[in-house]
């Protein structure tokens, strides 16, 4: 069955290219997108759908997008097919996974690309809000394209705050305010809690990013922004971010303990459970299209000072990308991040759009005029740093939410948990500072 | 209450048949409660909420959820990608198996049990470690992207070496024998003698093989590209595993009942066959 169809398509793409060779028209370039799916299944159609439409207007290239699973599973993937010899042409990355991949050799700079259209870097990355820079220029080069990006955002179910005797257009903007609007909101029968006043979402990747936005509402760093082989773990700032997430669980009951998954998040939250969430401006049109109930958004409540981290994805070209392949990439990369694609996506995800020229568009300002929590979260970009990227960053995230997990659950006091993460943490970039910053001169 | 009858039991050194029973009963609810949740919750018209943690439908049930689940995803062509690999890998493996397995049981070669333990070692692989020298092997033998490539690697099987080796072993000598002297070749006394009478470790080993290739999602998520080849795990993912959105579960657990009710149907036709297989392959 297989080798009779596999024959079959040989022996027409053999048909087609022999037809085709003497003449002018040439085949067309085939290359790969590799696509992770971060929000719901009706996009990875969506994405097909986009991707026929620049097959259409682009006869000359054939692009097919790949479906690679999860962001951690498109990095496994993309290294896979690049060790095997076969890198796809681009990939939609996370967006802080670029510096490992930049430290590894494994991605391509773009800068010869940006000149050969006569551009200069800065004027390239111009198109793009300044938050996104952070985890697409790395050394002065730029390594990646910004396709879709995220920041946290606190949720409220506004009939829950009426209810409760608050005032439905005032929301938390400190965490004094949060824990007294939360513990306000959360309700008991007996010693069961039947709704929480506040969740947040502490599965692997999300937790370290939300952990990181409380971090820096809490005036601090999380990492190095211009060396990847340092995190600030054991930190006064941090440690008052972990304490507080711990503070919510144990002192103030008003949040579930053990770790919580982004999907069991919304879910509470759509279906009432839980009054407040902190979750990703990329879910923001789902819980539009599915929330039943008057919601509100707002930014990310601050300790010391409002700052976020962004999140997200950009568009990469792995190295040993060439040629053809490489200029039809580059084609496909332009055309996925102009203004108006660009905004079609965030429309249709609750990302926003990282093209800054997306929101002059008519049918833009129609659409955040109609849905004024979308502009909320694109406002908070204002406030965004770049999210935490590392040499190693999965193992090095992953050092952190063990531990974040170990606090949720009360197996571990805060301090206990971040001297253990830092010193995982050092231990895995080791490799990295042994050749780079404590590389000094013998003689 | 549980304890008495646990100590009674442990007293007379034997299980109570009504004492099994109700162990049997306790663990078949405990494997039933996520699939009957699956049912409910896949005929739930709401696919997000709190009713949707519940066991006991308290609604109309609706194809909603089937119905998008079946137009999300290419289901009949994914559906016949994954026949074609589970078939395709336990056809080959049942030669390779039956083969290496009459090997290490019944003839005599220098270094035999060593080779046998190294075979055994590869059980004790994570597959992951695999992903990235099999599939450079997959690339240069020119298998990326294809169907060749996801069974490949599954050919030979370590555990279904061992357990054909042991059922092979447990086998009389004399009647391979007797066959010698009635001049039978090698593949006729294993065609004639030992593959019919190793029938229930086969159907053993073919159950385990085929549920785990049928169910298997990284290694054909990294070697296959193209949408048209991509089998029923890799087609379903598509759709649960978005990490920012919420998990319409309704839809999830439509999609999840799709992939697996022909595996289901299958074990209710032939289940009596497997159960036997199973108890008779253990005995042994």
């Amino acid at each position: 069955m297989t080798t009779t169809r596999r024959s079959l398509l040989a022996g027409a793409a053999f048909a087609t290219s022999f037809a085709l060779s003497p003449a002018f028209a040439q085949a067309p370039t085939e290359i790969e997108l590799f696509f992770p799916v971060p929000v719901d299944g009706q996009l990875a159609r969506d994405m097909a759908a986009l991707i026929k439409e620049f097959n259409t207007a682009h006869p000359a290239i054939k692009a097919t997008p790949v479906y690679t699973g999860s962001y951690d599973e498109t990095l496994i993937k993309t290294r896979a097919a690049m060790k095997a010899g076969k890198p796809p042409a681009a990939v939609i990355m996370s967006a802080n996974f670029l510096l490992d991949l930049k430290i590894e050799g494994e991605i391509q700079s773009m800068d010869a690309l940006i000149k050969a259209d006569g551009k200069s870097n800065d004027q390239f990355m111009g198109q793009f809000f300044d938050a996104l820079h952070g985890n697409a220029v790395l050394d002065r080069q730029v390594y990646g394209v910004p396709f879709h990006n995220s920041t946290p955002l606190l949720y409220v179910n506004t009939d829950h705050l009426k209810e409760a005797g608050l005032d439905p257009d005032k929301l938390p903007a400190n965490w004094e305010e949060l824990v007294t609007t939360a513990k306000k909101l959360t309700k008991r029968e007996g010693d069961r809690v039947t709704r929480w006043g506040m969740m947040m979402p502490s599965n692997y990747d999300y937790g370290g990013w939300i952990l990181q936005a409380l971090t820096h509402s809490n005036g601090g760093q999380w990492f190095n922004v211009d060396y990847g082989g340092e995190v600030y773990y054991d930190t006064p700032s941090m440690l008052g971010a972990l304490t507080f997430w711990s503070d919510l669980v144990s002192r103030h009951k008003v949040h579930p303990a053990g770790v919580q998954a982004g999907g069991a998040v919304s879910s509470a939250f759509l279906s009432g459970q839980a009054s407040m969430m902190l979750l990703s401006t990329g879910s923001l049109t789902h819980i539009r299209n599915n929330a039943k109930f008057p919601y509100k958004v707002a930014f990310v409540p601050k300790n010391v000072k409002n700052e976020v981290p962004i999140g997200g994805a950009s568009l990469v070209i792995p190295a040993g990308v060439e040629g053809e392949r490489r200029k039809a990439a580059w084609t496909l990369i332009n055309w996925m991040t102009a203004p108006e694609k660009s905004g079609w996506w965030s429309r249709a995800t609750g990302y926003f759009a990282p093209n800054k020229a997306a929101y002059d568009l008519p049918e833009m300002k129609e659409f955040l005029a109609k849905n004024p929590d979308a502009g909320i979260a694109v406002s908070q970009l204002a406030f965004a740093k770049p999210w935490f990227a590392t040499y190693k960053t999965v193992p090095v995230r992953k050092a952190i939410e063990d531990e974040l997990a170990a606090v949720l659950s009360a197996k571990k006091t805060p301090k206990e948990a971040l001297v253990a993460a830092q010193k995982q943490a050092d231990e895995i970039m080791r490799p990295y500072v042994e050749q780079t910053a404590l590389k000094l001169p013998t003689n | 209450m549980s304890a008495a009858t646990l100590s009674t039991g442990v007293s007379t050194g034997e299980i109570s048949p009504k004492l099994g029973y109700a162990a049997t009963l306790l663990i078949a609810a405990l494997w039933m409660v996520p699939f009957i949740w699956m049912l409910v919750a896949a005929f739930n018209p709401e696919s997000i909420g709190a009713g949707m943690a519940s066991l006991v439908p308290s609604y109309i049930p609706t194809l909603a959820n089937f119905h998008e689940a079946w137009a999300s995803a290419d289901f009949p062509r994914y559906g016949l990608n994954t026949l074609i690999i589970t078939l395709g890998i336990l056809a080959v493996q049942i030669v390779t198996i039956t083969l290496a397995g009459y090997a290490f049981a019944r003839l005599e070669f220098p270094g035999r049990t060593l080779c046998f333990y190294l075979f055994l070692l590869q059980l004790m692989l994570a597959p992951v470690v695999l992903i990235v020298p099999n599939l450079t092997t997959i690339a240069k033998l020119g298998l990326y992207d294809s169907l060749m490539g996801v069974m490949a690697p599954y050919f030979a099987s370590a555990f279904g070496t061992f357990l054909m080796r042991q059922a092979f072993r447990a086998i009389p000598r004399e009647l391979e024998d007797a066959a010698l002297i009635d001049g039978a070749s090698v593949f006729q006394r294993i065609g004639f003698i030992y593959l019919p009478l190793a029938k229930p470790s086969l159907v053993a080993f073919s159950i385990v093989s085929v549920t785990a290739h049928w169910n298997e999602f990284l290694w054909p998520l990294m070697v296959i590209n193209s949408p048209d080849l991509r089998p029923l795990t890799v087609g379903l993912a598509s759709f649960t595993r978005g990490a920012e959105g919420a998990q319409a579960w309704g839809v999830i657990a439509a999609g999840t009942l799709l992939v697996s009710a022909p595996l289901l149907i299958a074990f209710a036709l032939f289940q009596r066959a497997f159960v036997n297989s199973f108890v008779s392959s253990g005995i042994k």
